[in-house]
């Protein structure tokens, strides 16, 4: 049996690896810049929302204000890029950090609310953060911040000519992503964070320190979305607090993984793959044609999936793990 | 030798409510010790109290040696005490195993020993066909073994069993006794509360009888039974004025 187990986390490993090595070679024969543009969304997404899972589908503390961790991450990157020419690279980490070092701070007096009451608390929280940014004279307020062009290069991590190099950075941190929850998932931190889902107070009869195991789930989601966040600032260029910390940004992390699988390994990246380019191609195909009607068909998708698959898409793949282990 | 668990002197007001007055118990290495009482008695306030789910309004609870009259409920786990739900609490959505490796997890945190360990409780407890189902498809009878599994996993001196026999077929029951047993050998000293007599009579070598939140009697199950004062608060006047 335990090998059983074994032999399902191996399998899992090598089902990742061959799929990154696929996607890597994707822009072979993907030329299309549209198309390519869409790849990057897809597997930025994918990351932060394997990201928001860690908190949100493992340890259950449903957050829609991870728009502010994001929101973070670029601004991070981008102040210090623009105010002290520090290489992005660097503000991508220190992004990481400040994010989880707030998720932190916030989680001390929020994770004691439960339920929906928590869920409120994150969505004001993250739109408290974007009024802030919206009034930061400093950091640019609601103009925000042009990056400056200093021509293609892997140090400044800007590129003007190709779209490739994000491509391969978005797959790189979705694989990261991806790693860090397969790992975690069969560690005493992974087992923690579902007992505590499941049942804070039986978790707590059977020594686990409820509120310490939140905290850790909250960093650790934190940072890689904010690392998200820096890398979706090079990539535009340009950030302004609406277009790096709206609400939406908090809605499309939580998104595919609630319809791939909330709380599953494989859940987040199944949901981004369908989920993102339907939105890009409803947008780009239907969006002109009157303001929501775009939305209204990806709305109607997303219910249709919900009710056909109450536990996401994942459940389409396995019998035993849709019924067995949830994952 | 002194005691494993004693509590002294212990109060628990809720608001104007004393659920436990002046109760000071103890508890004996080795031993099985059934806490009785009819409904209201105040025995899951007295188990939660050692629990540590509740902090006592007043009086110290000592456990091996020390006081934990303060600590929260993990860190009493961590020293040994292990308990389970009246109502069963599984961590649902995930499987049997998993539900013991949390357990496990507190002693090793190597997962391959956890889950090595954590199978061994569940051979033990009579679950170990069940390991990889799904918790939520366990029938209540298995759910029960479960909460005994999980708590066993943290290996405790001290297992705290709440109502675990209760609403049991006389079959399931006659299980769950035996399992009590099995624990008590390897050397884990049990605490159990119980309202169905004549269940728990049979195990344990010595019954606390509690009523309207104090000790009303303590001592060997048979006199138990016949003491006046038990017969008069499970029963009423009329009936012991006849013993």
């Amino acid at each position: 049996m335990d090998k059983n187990f074994a032999a399902r986390r191996r399998r899992d490993l090598i089902i990742a690896a061959v799929l990154a090595a696929l996607a890597a070679l994707a822009p072979l024969f993907i030329k299309d810049v549209y198309v390519q543009n869409i790849l990057i969304l897809t597997l930025m997404y994918a990351a932060l929302s394997q990201s928001w899972n860690i908190l949100s589908g493992y340890c259950g503390q449903i957050s829609l204000g991870h728009a502010l961790y994001f929101g973070i991450g670029a601004y991070t990157t981008e102040l210090l890029f623009t105010k002290f020419g520090v290489l992005p690279w660097f503000g991508m980490l220190a992004g990481g950090v400040i994010a989880a070092v707030i998720a932190m701070g916030l989680g001390y007096p929020f994770f004691r609310l439960r339920g929906h009451y928590f869920v409120i608390a994150t969505i004001v929280i993250a739109e408290i953060g974007l009024l802030l940014f919206q009034n930061w004279e400093w950091a640019g307020a609601a103009m925000g911040i042009t990056i400056p062009v200093r021509g293609d290069s892997w140090l400044k991590f800007q590129f003007l000519r190709s779209k490739l190099p994000y491509f391969y950075f978005a797959l790189a941190l979705c694989s990261l992503a991806w790693f860090v929850t397969w790992w975690l998932e069969d560690s005493k931190w992974g087992f923690w964070w579902r007992a505590v889902k499941d049942n804070p107070e039986a978790a707590e009869s059977l020594g686990v320190v409820v509120f310490n195991s939140k905290m850790g789930a909250a960093a650790v989601s934190a940072f890689l979305v904010a690392i998200g966040g820096a890398f979706y600032a090079q990539f535009l260029a340009y950030i302004d607090p609406e277009s790096v910390m709206g609400f939406q940004f908090s809605l499309l992390m939580a998104l595919p993984a609630v319809l791939g699988g909330i709380g599953t390994l494989w859940g987040p990246v199944l949901g981004a793959a369908i989920l993102i380019p339907m939105t890009e191609l409803t947008r780009s195909y239907i969006g002109g044609s009157g303001r929501g009607v775009d939305l209204i068909v990806y709305g109607a998708l997303i219910v249709a999936i919900s009710l056909a698959l109450p536990r996401g898409l994942v459940s389409l793949f396995s019998r035993s793990k849709a019924k067995g282990a949830t994952r | 030798m002194t005691a494993l668990l004693e509590t002294r002197g212990v109060w628990q007001r809720f608001g104007g409510l004393v659920a436990n007055s002046d109760v000071s118990i103890s508890v004996g290495r080795g031993e099985i010790v059934g806490l009785i009482g009819p409904n209201g008695a105040g025995k899951s306030t007295l188990f939660n109290l050692i629990a540590g789910v509740y902090t006592p309004s007043q009086g110290a609870i000592i456990f091996d040696g020390e006081d934990i009259t303060r600590l929260p409920a993990a860190e009493r786990c961590q020293r040994g005490i292990g308990r389970t739900f009246q109502v069963v609490k599984s961590f649902e959505t995930m499987t049997v195993i998993d539900n013991v490796i949390v357990g496990a997890l507190i002693r090793n945190t190597v997962m391959r020993v956890a889950r090595q360990k954590a199978r061994e409780v569940l051979e033990f407890c009579g679950l170990g066909a069940r390991a990889d189902v799904p918790a939520s498809d366990l029938i209540p009878s298995e759910k029960r073994r479960l909460e005994v599994a999980r708590a066993l996993a943290t290996e405790p001196k001290l297992l705290l069993l709440d109502e675990c026999l209760t609403g049991l077929t006389p079959i399931e029951a006659q299980k769950g006794v035996e399992l009590v047993r099995k624990v008590r050998d390897t050397g884990v000293t049990v605490l159990m509360v119980e309202h169905v007599m004549e269940i728990v009579m049979p195990l344990v070598d010595r019954a606390i009888v509690l009523d309207l939140g104090k000790v009303l009697v303590e001592g060997k199950p048979t006199e138990v039974v016949r003491d006046p004062k038990v017969i008069t608060a499970y029963l009423g006047d009329r009936h012991a004025v006849g013993a």
